[in-house]
This record gives structure tokens, sequence and C-alpha cells, in this order.
């Protein structure tokens, strides 16, 4: 039979997409199980708000002390005060937004790395203070929306050759492969440790983020809606798949496992439009991307933008389980990659596009980049559920 | 030039034909039918002379006998039922008929008489058991089989010689068993005619409905009032009498009372009406298809005796036949409903205008404000589905609800609620008459009229027929808005007839010019369509030169003025084009302007996606209801426009919070008040000073004051 798969595959891809079978199907994953729908990051308590505007905060990070929060082009500190508020401290102005964080343990020297629109990878502090780096084989960054400390080395995600990473719609509508994970050697000098640059994995769909796991690293991809694992020289293995929304970034859990944050969720009418060629070309050319039929990091501000049937109000109401635009969604992974608890934000909420969770000082802060907030829950009231 | 080539395909194919032929109901005849011709071009390609005019004389001739079975199984069956005594009591009466002619030597009158309530009475056997006893129709009829064809073997025996023996001299008795009547045979005849009085009165009658209603479903049919057991016990008779009538031109073609008569022909019978798609489960079939499905049988019998296989292979072919038949009927019945819902959606092309900019900062009569944000809020809670609103001399507000009813707030603070009157359907457009009569177009059902004295009347519920519709669409499915001329004509709005009202937002994403305007004149009480292929006609506000109105089309974002009468009549010219939203109820303001609500706003991706009428269907196909991209209804605006298409004022609330959707709005001494289709809440907002008549009532400003003041007082006597 395998001799025969070229002529029978492009058949069977006819009838699917006659029969809306197959990868025709327009289905998306249900929220159920650990992962049906609350309303507890939509209750969350807001530790920090943005004073301008929403979707400049674009990542968060731990330390175990404070947090580092990317706030446009300023890198920001915030110490957790006692009434559970945050206390911010501008650390540095970068000469553009501020993409991606990570704390650096002491083993790879310390200090904080950054990303600078997607585009060179800085650090500030510690013993590679100044040290920076604007791509790799040949290959410039364009989209580094990630960075992760491995065991001897720094982790970089670079969602997209073509893409800068706030403009992920449109890699997302032109289906974009070509994101690639990057190692970049930290370890000291001389004890012996692998100290080379090296593309650890190539042709993605947008990574968002990364985890180290014992010696494999856990890479969120986006479009793929799953979670990967990088071993040495293996492929790509799912660790986690048919996520029912987008997923971003991973941070390690107290009590072992992580937090993966969904920053939208998916629908049908994307996934099928996600299928129509000639419309989404259409569309991308002639209007701007939150107009566009297409995840958003936030709910609708604008009559403009398109509006699903379930998503009419009714006696004024606008219903949680309608078709989400945006969505807020972190799921809580044991060490095996299992999901364990999630924490919502529905349809009718604010606090969408979470693109970061970070735990400090007996809390989980999370980043809701659509509300341009960093909310608070405290880890003892989750931890019947998070097994935390 | 994409577009030109989309839009010409759209404009020439006629893609919604499909579906509607798909969705009739003849259409389930469509498999028995096409075997039916698969079988006679195969046989008359294997046997010459199959279809030569003698072989179709004797086929039509066996038919007409066998027919009156078929038919008088089909009734039992769509009742529910089954009847395997046929076979017997076609013996029975048979020999009856001979005994009665032959023996007894009667009239013929009295004997073909004395046959058919002979047949009856055996059908009344099993009618009595089955209908009022309630005994199981397989198990009783497969008894009265046995039973019957005892009896007839019997009575055979004693009077066998004696039929034998005599020959009845009646040239009539002669004529219907081999006479000729224009070239065909007489049972031919009697047979067309039969079945034509079967067809009227399965698909016209009342009692053919009881029939078909008990075979879907006896528990509803006797909650309905149907009288189940009576109309069951009828089949069975009418079934006896009717196989009498076909033993009758039997036995004066032979004149034969061999031992084996009428034996299997049950499973003959069956055969043909499963065959042609009548369901064994009751309340599916028909007089064309029991013929259909006759005529299969009698071909396929016919052709293979003659091709004279051995016997084996012949009941083979006949079994493989018919299995295959079977098996594809019930697939094609089963799922043609799902057909039908694939391919019933037929999106049309459709390229509006650019819509102007909204933003607040636009610097145009467009820029949105929060004029509305102040809006005061009535009734939150105690209506649902206020589409329209409206005002009485006295200040009362009615408004229509979902549940059926138009809900009356009392002034002069509209705390107090009551029912003015319970009509069924939701009330959307609402006008007051001359007369102080509320005429309301209602949602499913038509033009309906409120009294002062609340007596609810049907004014209309249907049109004339278009010659180019394959839905019958006579019927008005969604009435939507009206208003009344000086003459006391309505003029009122259909906004789709391809769509129930729970399904309007379908037609809204098919956008096939589907909706039209109607006048309902009172004087002769006559209903005619006056304009035609409409984008989902909406609002319609008359003018003061008492000879045009104005109507919106939502789908098409404009507003038209019509005139009806004078020298311009039949003439349409459009008033405002590419709005940026989808214009809904007009109404007239008090400074002789016009008031206008646009339901909901366009917005760039779905207007992409009406250039791509594919992308539509195909999104229908593949997607449920819920995940449809739609027209943005949770936002809208009230705007006020002249005859002259300038836009002079918008009125917007961008969150929505008191009052989220606007489907129209009616100026009142000062208030604008406000309606929407799928809020809990009327609206009211207060018209800055100066900026309406205070005293401005609006249908007392056009029939002269006291019109409906006098109506409630007489209410109230």
């Amino acid at each position: 039979m395998e001799l025969f798969t070229p002529l029978t595959r492009p058949l069977a891809a006819w009838r699917d997409r006659l029969l809306g079978r197959g990868d025709a199907a327009c289905t998306v994953p249900i929220l159920d199980g650990v992962l049906q729908p609350n309303q507890r990051l939509e209750t969350a308590a807001v530790a920090w708000a943005a004073p301008t505007g929403s979707l400049e905060l674009r990542d968060l990070v731990s330390d175990g002390r404070q947090l580092w929060l990317a706030d446009g082009p300023r890198l920001r500190a915030l110490t957790p005060q006692a009434d559970g508020r945050l206390a911010s401290e501008e650390r540095l102005v970068a000469a553009g937004p501020i993409t991606a964080l990570c704390a650096l343990p002491e083993r790879l020297g310390g200090g904080v790395a950054y990303a600078v629109a997607g585009r060179e990878v800085q650090i500030l502090g510690g013993s590679h203070h100044g040290r920076r780096w604007t791509g790799l084989a040949e290959r410039d960054f364009t989209a580094v929306n990630g960075l992760a400390a491995g065991g001897d080395a720094l982790i970089v995600t670079d969602a997209s050759a073509q893409h800068a990473p706030d403009d992920w719609q449109r890699d997302l509508m032109s289906l974009g492969a070509s994101g690639r994970v990057v190692r970049l050697g930290l370890a000291p000098v001389d004890d012996g440790k692998d100290r080379s640059d090296r593309v650890l994995a190539d042709g993605l769909r947008h990574p968002f983020g990364a985890v180290a796991h014992g010696s494999a690293l856990w890479v969120s991809e986006s479009w793929r809606h799953r979670v990967v694992a990088l071993g040495a020289g293996d492929r790509p293995s799912p660790v986690l798949d048919q996520l029912p929304g987008y997923p971003s970034r991973l941070a390690p859990a107290g009590g072992g496992g992580f937090w993966l944050t969904v920053f939208a969720g998916r629908t049908q009418l994307v996934e099928f439009v996600l299928r129509e060629r000639e419309f989404r070309q259409r569309m991308t050319a002639s209007m701007p991307p939150e107009l566009w039929i297409a995840p958003q990091l936030r709910p609708p501000r604008s009559f403009l933008e398109p509006l699903q049937g379930g998503a009419i109000k009714q006696m004024g109401v606008l219903k949680p389980w309608a078709p989400p635009r945006s969505y807020g969604l972190v799921i809580r992974l044991d060490a095996a990659g299992r999901p364990l608890a999630s924490l919502h934000s529905r349809v009718d909420g604010q606090h969408h596009g979470i693109v970061a969770a970070a735990e400090c000082a007996g809390a989980l802060y999370v980043l809701s980049r659509g509300a341009g907030r960093v909310l608070r829950l405290d880890l003892n009231t989750l931890a019947p559920e998070t097994g935390a | 030039m994409n577009d030109t080539l989309t839009r010409l395909r759209y404009r020439w194919w006629p893609d919604h034909v499909i579906g509607e032929v798909l969705a009739k109901p003849w259409m389930e005849t469509a498999i028995p039918m096409g075997v039916l011709i698969a079988v006679a071009f195969t046989l008359s390609g294997l046997i010459p002379g199959f279809l030569a005019a003698d072989q179709l004389a004797s086929t039509a001739r066996q038919a007409g006998e066998l027919g009156f079975l078929v038919l008088g199984l089909a009734l039992v069956m769509i009742g529910g039922g089954v009847d395997l005594s046929i076979g017997s009591i076609f013996a029975l009466t048979n020999f009856v008929a001979l005994l009665c002619l032959h023996e007894l030597q009667w009239p013929l009158a009295p004997a073909l008489a004395a046959t058919v309530l002979a047949g009856m009475a055996l059908g009344a056997v099993n009618g009595l058991l089955i209908g009022y006893l309630r005994l199981r129709a397989f198990l009783t009829t497969l008894i009265t089989l046995i039973v019957f064809r005892a009896v007839y073997e019997l009575v055979n025996a004693d009077h066998a010689t004696a039929i034998a023996a005599h020959l009845p001299d009646s040239p009539t008795w002669d004529f219907l068993g081999s006479g000729l009547f224009l070239g065909v045979t007489a049972v031919v005849w009697v047979f067309a005619f039969v079945a034509l009085a079967g067809h009227v009165f399965l698909t016209r009658l009342r009692p053919g409905w009881h029939v078909m209603a008990i075979g879907g479903s006896r528990r509803a049919a006797h909650n309905a009032g149907i009288a189940v057991r009576r109309s069951i016990a009828w089949t069975y008779v009418a079934s006896g009498g009717l196989t009498a009538l076909g033993s009758l031109f039997f036995a004066s073609r032979l004149a034969s009372v061999g031992g084996d008569i009428g034996q299997g022909l049950e499973v003959t019978v069956l055969t043909a009406a499963v065959l042609g798609g009548i369901g064994l489960g009751g309340g599916r079939g028909s007089v064309t298809k029991a013929v259909v499905g006759l005529l299969i049988v009698l071909l396929i019998t016919n052709g293979l005796t003659t091709l004279s296989p051995s016997g084996g292979v012949n009941r083979m072919v006949l079994a493989i036949i018919l299995i295959t038949a079977a098996v594809v009927d019930i697939r094609w019945v089963k799922n043609r409903h799902r057909i039908v819902s694939r391919v019933y959606v037929s999106p049309d092309f459709l390229e509006l205008p650019p819509a102007p900019s909204c933003a607040p900062d636009s610097g145009t009569v467009w820029a949105m404000n929060d004029k509305l944000r102040s809006v005061e809020v009535i009734g939150l809670g105690q209506v649902e589905g206020p589409e329209d609103v409206i005002l009485d001399e006295d200040d009362h507000l009615y408004s229509g609800s979902r549940h059926g009813d138009i809900v009356r707030f009392l002034a002069p603070d509209y705390q107090r609620r009551e029912i003015f009157a319970h009509i069924g359907g939701q009330p959307l457009g609402m006008a007051f008459d001359r007369q102080g009569n509320l005429n309301v177009c209602v949602g499913g059902m038509g033009l309906y009229q409120v009294t002062p004295q609340r007596e609810v009347r049907k004014l209309t519920d249907e049109t004339n027929r278009s010659w180019h519709s394959v839905n019958d669409d006579s019927r008005l499915r969604l009435a939507d808005d009206l208003d009344i001329a000086a003459d006391g004509r309505i003029f009122f709005s259909e906004a789709t007839r391809r769509y129930e009202m729970s399904e309007y937002a379908v037609d809204a994403l098919e956008s096939r010019k589907s909706g039209r305007i109607i006048c309902y004149d009172p004087r002769d009480g006559s209903t005619r369509t006056v304009i035609d292929h409409l984008l989902f006609p909406n609002g319609i506000s008359m003018l003061p030169d008492g000879e045009s109105f104005l109507f919106a089309q939502t789908s098409a974002a404009s507003v038209s003025r019509y005139w009806f009468e004078g020298p311009k009549k039949g003439r349409i010219e459009p008033i405002l084009t590419g709005l940026p939203g989808y214009p809904d109820n007009i109404n007239l303001a008090s400074d002789g302007h016009f008031w206008l609500a646009l339901v909901g706003m366009r917005g760039p991706a779905l207007d992409l996606a009406m250039r791509m009428p594919a992308f539509r269907k195909r999104m229908t196909q593949r997607l449920p209801f819920d995940e449809w991209v739609f027209p943005n209804i949770n936002n809208g605006c009230v705007l006020k426009f002249n005859l002259q298409g300038e836009v002079l004022e918008t009125l917007w609330d961008p969150s929505g919070v008191n009052h989220p959707m606007i489907t129209s709005m009616r100026e009142h001494k000062g208030w604008l008040y406000l309606g929407g289709l799928s809020n809990n809440r009327i609206g009211r907002y207060r018209l800055p000073e100066g900026a309406g008549r205070p005293d401005f009532v609006h249908y007392a400003h056009r029939w002269g004051s006291g019109f409906s003041r006098s109506g409630a007082e007489q209410g109230r006597a």
C-alpha cells in the first residue's frame, strides 16, 4: 500500500475537502475534563496594571525573589508587597519593545536575558553582562518571543523567519512554519561543557517559549496547538497535543511540572479560514489584523471586528460559551505533561491573551497581555487542584 | 475582474433552485422513479418489442387489477399497519362475484355491490380487531389470511361446479373483462380514476391527512384529537373494498375459481408497495409511489418470464433488484434532509459600496458619540424581543414580545405592564390605522390587527404565488414592518420567502434577493406583491405626498423610495446607499425628517465574505450556525435623514450597556423610544431641548387627533 500513497493521497485530500473530513474538518477540542471552564483568572486580583494602554506587556519571569516584566521598551523589576500588589522599578529602556525575558540562574552566570524587537538577544547583569546576539547560522533573529535557561545554554525560540513577534497573526494566516529553537552557549569556560551556539530545531510552527525538563527541552508550538519535547538529535515529539487554544510560554511550577499559558482560544471559524487560501490572502491584504477573522489577544473593541453567531448578545448578555475571539487560559501540567488543572477567563471576561505565568513568593503571577495586567493568584488556594 | 466573473456566475446560475427542488416532498419518489426508468430501458434493450403497444397493454391490464390491491395496502401501510390477508380476500371476493353472477344469476349491479360489500366486510374484520381491539396488524392479518383462505376452500369446494356450469349473459360484465374504451381496457380507466381519487383523498382531504398523521405518530395524532381507532379501522375496510374491486375485473376476465387464486399475492403487492417507497413504519407514501412500485414489479416479472431463464435465476434477479432498490431508497430517504440542508443555503454575490468611517475623530456626521449612553430603561426583564415600539395618544407604550404577546406599559411612568393582546407569533412592525386599530406584522404568521377592544384579527397570511419560484411562496414567512396609506391600504415588507423567522440571520448571510413588499387592501381583502426581489426589505414609512413610501433593505445597507400612485407610479429611487450599517425600521420625526435604526454595523471581513459566495457556502456547510461570521448586530445607532438622502444626525452608544441593540425607534412628545429584537427592555432617550416637538404623537399627527382615544374609550365602555 505504501507504494500507492503518492497516488492516493491527493485523492484522499480531495475527498476530504469535498466532504469536510480529515484535514478539512474544522473541529476543535472542547474544554472538558480538567479544562472545564471556571472564572479563576477573571476574578484574580490585579497586582499590577499597565499605565499606558494594553498589549504592551509582553513577558513576565521570576528569579525567585522578584518578577521581571517587559513593558514596551521598559524592563521593570516588580517586587511583591505585603498587600499583594507589586512595586515597580524601571531597570532599563531598550531600543525597541522587549519581546522576551529570562532570569538566568547562577550556573549560567546570573542576570537577565532579554530580546529587543525580536531581533536581538542581550544580557543585563551577571557575568555575561553586555553580551548580545543578532542571529545564528546565516539567519538573523526575526521573532524572538521566548528565552529559557537550559542546562548550559540560553534557549531562544525564534517564532518566524518572516514576521516580527507582534505580527503573529500574519504568521498564522500565512500558515507559517519557519520557527526555530536555538541554543546560545553560556557555560563557564573551563569545565568542559558544550559552549557552542546551535540550532536545535527548525521548521516549527510558531514556537513560543521553552522550558528545560531534565535533559530534554519542552517547547510550545502555537500553530500546531501542542507542546513538543526536543531531545538530543531526535525529532520533536509531542508531549501534549490537541490543545483547545494556541499555547504560549511555559514556566516551572513549585511542586514539579509546569504552567502552560494559552494566549487565544481556537474556533472552528478560524480553523475554517485557515483552509481558505483566497479569502485569507484577500483579508490579510486589505485590512488591519484586528479586523481579521483570526485569534485576538483582547475582546472586540470595535463593531468593525467580525462577529460570530454565538456571540450575538441575547437579552443584553454575551454568553460566556460563545466562540472565543479572545480567551484567557492557564494550564497546570504535571512532570509528564498531563494537564492537572486550568484557570480561565471566559469569553465575557477581560483577562485574555495570557502570555506568561511565573511563581514568586507563594503566589502565581499571570500576565494578561490583552488586559495589560499582571494578575495574582495565591498558590495555597490553587493547591488542591494543582497538586502543588 | 475576478469579482465581475463571480458576479456574473451568481447572477445567471440559480444555485438556490437545487435546494428548493430537493426539498420538495415529491423528491422522495425520485429513486423509485429512477429504478422504473432503468428497468424499462434495460429490459427493452434485452427483449425486442418489450415496450411495444400490445405488451404495454397487457402490462397495463395487470397493473389495473393488481393496482387496486396495492392502493388498498398502501393506505393501510400509510396508517401504520399492514394487511397480509388481501390475497385471501381477493380469492373470496372473486368467489362472491362469480357466485352471484354465475350460480345465483343476479343482475350485474347488485352483484357488483355485493362483491364490494363482501370485501369491505372482510376488511372490517381486520379493522375491528386491529383498530378497535388494538391487536398487532401483522399477526392479525396473518391469521385472517389463513382463516379467509380456509373459508374460501370450503365454499369453493361446494360451488365450483355450479359456477363453472353457468355463464352470465351480460355484455357489461364482458366489457369489464376485456372491453376497450379509446383503445385502452376498461380496468385501466377505472384504476386511473380510483388512483386519482386516492391521490386527492390522501393529499387534499381531511380523512386522508388523518391517516397520514396517524402513521407518522399515533400518539401525536391522538393528542391532536384525531379518532385514531376509527380511522385505522376504516383503512382496513377500504383495503378490503379495493381488493374486491380488483377481484371483480379478474373474475370478469377469467371467471376462474381455481384453488390457487390469490395465493402469494400479498407478497407481490407488498413488494410493490415497499419498492415504491411506502414506508413500513407508516406515515410515508403516496399513490404515485404505489403505482411506480407496482410497475417496477410487473416489468421485472414480465421481462424475466419472457427471457425465461430457469425459475431460480428468475426469482434471484428479482430478489437482488428488490434488495438493491430497497437499500438505495432507505439511504436516500434517510439522508435526503441532510443533502437538502447542505445545499439549501446558497449565498449570492453581494458587493456593497464602501462604508463611511464612523470613527469619533472622523469629523463627519457619522462620528461616534455617546448620546444614547443615558438612555432610560423601561420594563427591564418584563419584555423579551420588543422589535418595534409604538405609543397611543394617551402615551401608553406598546411593544411586541417573543412570547407572542403585545405588551402594554401604562403611562405616565411605565412601571405597570399588561398583556394587551396575545397573537401567538412574535409581533414585529406596528402601526395604528385611522380607526385606532393596531396593525401588526407577525413573524411566521402574517399581517394581523388588534382592535381597541383587544380583538385579534388576521388580515392576511398569503399573497399571490410568483411563477418563477420553486417553493410555494404564497404563504408569508417573515412579515416584517408596515405602514398604512391614506386610503387604508397596508404596505408591508416580507424580509425573505426562503427562511423562517428564527433563521433570519441565515438569509442575511445568504443575501439573495428573496424579500418583497406586499400590499393588503382592506377594501376588497386582496393581497398582492408590489415589489419583488429585494434584499431583506425591512422598515417602511409612508411619505406625506400620499403616493410614495420609504423602505429599507437591510442586507443591501440602503433606503429607497417607491411610488405606488401618481405620475411616478412604480418607480424606485435610492435615497441612502452605502450605509455603514444595516438599516431596520424607518419612522417619521416631528420635524418632517425621518428616523432610521441601524440594527447592526458592517465590518470589512464580512463585506469581503459577501463578495465570496463560495466561501460563505462552504462555511455554512462545514460549520455550525453559532460559528458563522455574522452581521455585527451587537452595535448599532439611530440616525436622522431627509428625502434628499442627507444624514443629519447620528445617535450612538458604543458601550451598549443600557440598550444593546436597536431595531426601531419612535418619537413621541420629545422622547425617542427604542426597541431591539433581542433585548429584554425598552429604551427611551430624551431629545435635546428644541430638537423635537413636545406634542408630537406619530399617528395622531398622521390621522388627526382622537383616532386612538375614541377606540380606547369604546373598549372601556
